[in-house]
C-alpha cells in the first residue's frame, strides 16, 4: 500500500501541471502582499471609513495577520480549483493514457487503488495549504510584523488581539485543508466516470464555480438549497474568526465536510470496483 | 435705657456671628459660573503634563472588541493622546479641549443652567459657548461646587459631533486628574455590502425587533499618574509609535 501510495505521489508531482497551483499560489500572495505593502493603509481606510467618521482608530491596522487573513478570503473561490485539476485526472487520466489496465494487474484491490489515489490527492492538498501558510502568514507576519486582526462583516466588526489569533489560524488552515480534500474526493469521484482526462477537471470546477455562485445569492429558494452544497460548508474556517465561536455551527460543518469526504469516495470506490474497463 | 442699650449690644454681636456663615454661604451659592470655571482652571492649569497607564474597555453594539491596555499623555494646553500595541477605536474628541476653551474667561460665555444629583453630589450645570474655538460649538459641565470638580460634561463639536464623558476621581483628585472617564458616543449604523466583506454564503440573520442602541461607550481607567515630567512633543503627532 505505501508503495502505492509512493507510485501515486511520484506520479502527481511528476506532472507540470500539478506546479501550477503552487505558481498560482505564489503569485496571488506575493501580488497582495505587495500591493499591501503600497497601499494596504489606504485599502483598510477604505473598508473602515464608517467606523473612521465616529472613532479615532489607534494601533497598527495593517499587520501581518490581517494581511494573511485577507489573503485567505481572496483565495477561497480560486484553491479549490487549483485541488481539482490535479485531482481531477487521477483515475480518467490513466484510463485515456491506457495506464489503468496496467495498474489493474498490480497485486492491489480497485478498493486500494483509489484509496491510495485520494491518500495522495490529500498529501497534495497539504503540501498547497503548507505552501500557502508560509506565503501568505509567514510572508504577512515578516513583511508587515505581528498584530491584532481586524475582521471584517457585513455588519459587524470584530478585533482579534494578536495573541488570539495564532490557534485560530492554525484551526483555519485545518479546516480549509479538509475542505478541499473535499474537492480532491469530488473530483476523484467524477474521474472514476470518464475515461476523458479534462472532463472530470473541467465538471468540477463547473460545479464548484455553479454552487459558490448560489451561495453568493441572497434569493429565498437558494436558501432552502445552500444547506446541502459542499461549498457552503467549505467556508466554516472563517467562523474560526468569530467571537464568540459557534461551535455548534462549526461542529455540524465539519461533520458535513466528513460526510461528503465519505460519499464521494464511497460512490468512487463503488463505480470503480464495478467499471468494465476494456481499454 | 442701659438696659436696652446692653440688649442692643448683645444682639448686635449673636446677629454678627451667626450671620457671618450665612453671608459665607451667601457668597458659595453667588459664587458666578465664571468664576467657577476659573477656579477649576486654576486648579488643572497646576498640571503642565502627565502621562499614565490606561486600561480601556469598549461596548460599541456593532463591534466586539477585547479590552485593551497602553499609555495615556497630555500636555497643556489640549495635547491628549492614548498609545496602545493593539487595535483601540477612541472617541475623536479630545476631552480637553473644553478646558483649554475655558482658560480665557474673554473667549466664552458661561450660562448656568441649573442643578443636578449625580449620585449624591449635587452639581451646578454650566454651558459654555466658546468664542472663536475652531473645533468646540458648545460645552456643558456637571461641576461639583466643593471640590472644584467635573464630574460630566457634554462636547458638541463641528466636525465629530457630541460625546458625553463621565468622570470618577480618586486618588489624584487634588489635581483634578479622574480615575476613570466614561465617554458616551453617538455612533452610526454600520453596514458594508456582502460582496467587499468577502461573505459569501453567510448565514441571514433574523431581523431583531429591538432597535440597536445608537451610542457606544468606551471607559478609559487611568492608573500609574505621572505628573509633570518631560513629554516629547512627537508623542502627540499621529504617525509615533
Amino acid at each position: 500500500m505505501l508503495y502505492l501510495l509512493k507510485t501515486e505521489l511520484y506520479k502527481i508531482f511528476r506532472k507540470p501541471r500539478s506546479y501550477i497551483g503552487f505558481i498560482a499560489i505564489t503569485a496571488i500572495v506575493l501580488l497582495i502582499e505587495m500591493a499591501m505593502y503600497v497601499d494596504g493603509k489606504m485599502y483598510m481606510m477604505f473598508f473602515l471609513q464608517q467606523i473612521d467618521a465616529n472613532f479615532q482608530i489607534e494601533g497598527n491596522m495593517l499587520s501581518g495577520n490581517m494581511v494573511c487573513y485577507l489573503i485567505l478570503q481572496t483565495l477561497i473561490i480560486q484553491m479549490p480549483l487549483l485541488v481539482a485539476l490535479v485531482t481531477g485526472d487521477l483515475v480518467s487520466g490513466e484510463a485515456a493514457s491506457g495506464t489503468i489496465r496496467f495498474l489493474l494487474t498490480r497485486p492491489f484491490s480497485r478498493t486500494q487503488i483509489v484509496s491510495t489515489k485520494f491518500i495522495a490527492g490529500s498529501v497534495y492538498v497539504i503540501t498547497l495549504v503548507i505552501w500557502l501558510g508560509i506565503l501568505a502568514w509567514g510572508g504577512g507576519l515578516l513583511i508587515f510584523g505581528d498584530g491584532d486582526l481586524i475582521v471584517l462583516k457585513s455588519d459587524q466588526i470584530i478585533i482579534l488581539r494578536a495573541g488570539d489569533t495564532i490557534w485560530r489560524f492554525l484551526a483555519a488552515f485545518g479546516i480549509a485543508l479538509l475542505s478541499l480534500c473535499v474537492v480532491a474526493a469530488f473530483s476523484l469521484m467524477l474521474s472514476c466516470f470518464t475515461d476523458n482526462s479534462i472532463g472530470p477537471i473541467v465538471a468540477s470546477i463547473a460545479v464548484i464555480i455553479l454552487f459558490t455562485i448560489i451561495g453568493t445569492m441572497d434569493l429565498p429558494l437558494f436558501e432552502y438549497i445552500k444547506p446541502f452544497l459542499f461549498t457552503t460548508h467549505m467556508i466554516i474556517w472563517r467562523n474560526m474568526f468569530d467571537n464568540p465561536l459557534d461551535l455548534e455551527l462549526i461542529h455540524n460543518s465539519l461533520l458535513i465536510l466528513v460526510f461528503y469526504i465519505v460519499l464521494f469516495l464511497g460512490i468512487a470506490i463503488y463505480h470503480f470496483n464495478k467499471k468494465d474497463i476494456t481499454q | 435705657m442701659i438696659k436696652y442699650f446692653q440688649i442692643g449690644i448683645c444682639l448686635l454681636i449673636l446677629s454678627h456671628n451667626w450671620l457671618k456663615p450665612i453671608v459665607i454661604e451667601n457668597k458659595k451659592i453667588t459664587q458666578t459660573p465664571a468664576q467657577l470655571l476659573n477656579e477649576l482652571v486654576l486648579k488643572f492649569n497646576k498640571i503642565q503634563n502627565y502621562q499614565a497607564d490606561v486600561q480601556m474597555q469598549f461596548d460599541i453594539p456593532f463591534m466586539r472588541i477585547d479590552p485593551l491596555q497602553g499609555k495615556v499623555y497630555f500636555k497643556q494646553p489640549d495635547k491628549f493622546r492614548v498609545k496602545t500595541e493593539g487595535i483601540a477605536f477612541l472617541p475623536k474628541q479630545n476631552p480637553y479641549y473644553a478646558l483649554a476653551a475655558i482658560s480665557d474667561s474673554n473667549q466664552y460665555a458661561a450660562v448656568e443652567s441649573g442643578t443636578e444629583l449625580i449620585g449624591t453630589i449635587s452639581t451646578r450645570i454650566i454651558n459654555v459657548l466658546p468664542q472663536n474655538h475652531p473645533e468646540l460649538v458648545l460645552a456643558k459641565f456637571w461641576i461639583d461646587p466643593n471640590r472644584k470638580l467635573i464630574l460630566k460634561s457634554q462636547l458638541t463639536t463641528k466636525t465629530n459631533g457630541t460625546v458625553q464623558i463621565e468622570y470618577q476621581y480618586g486618588a489624584m483628585a487634588t489635581y483634578t486628574l479622574p480615575d476613570q472617564m466614561t465617554f458616551t458616543i453617538e455612533i452610526g449604523k454600520f453596514k458594508i455590502p456582502k460582496t467587499m466583506a468577502i461573505e459569501i454564503n453567510a448565514k441571514k440573520k433574523e431581523q431583531s425587533v429591538e432597535k440597536p442602541r445608537e451610542t457606544g461607550i468606551i471607559q478609559l481607567k487611568f492608573s500609574n499618574y505621572l505628573l509633570n515630567q518631560k513629554i516629547d512633543d512627537k508623542v502627540f503627532s499621529e504617525n509615533s509609535k
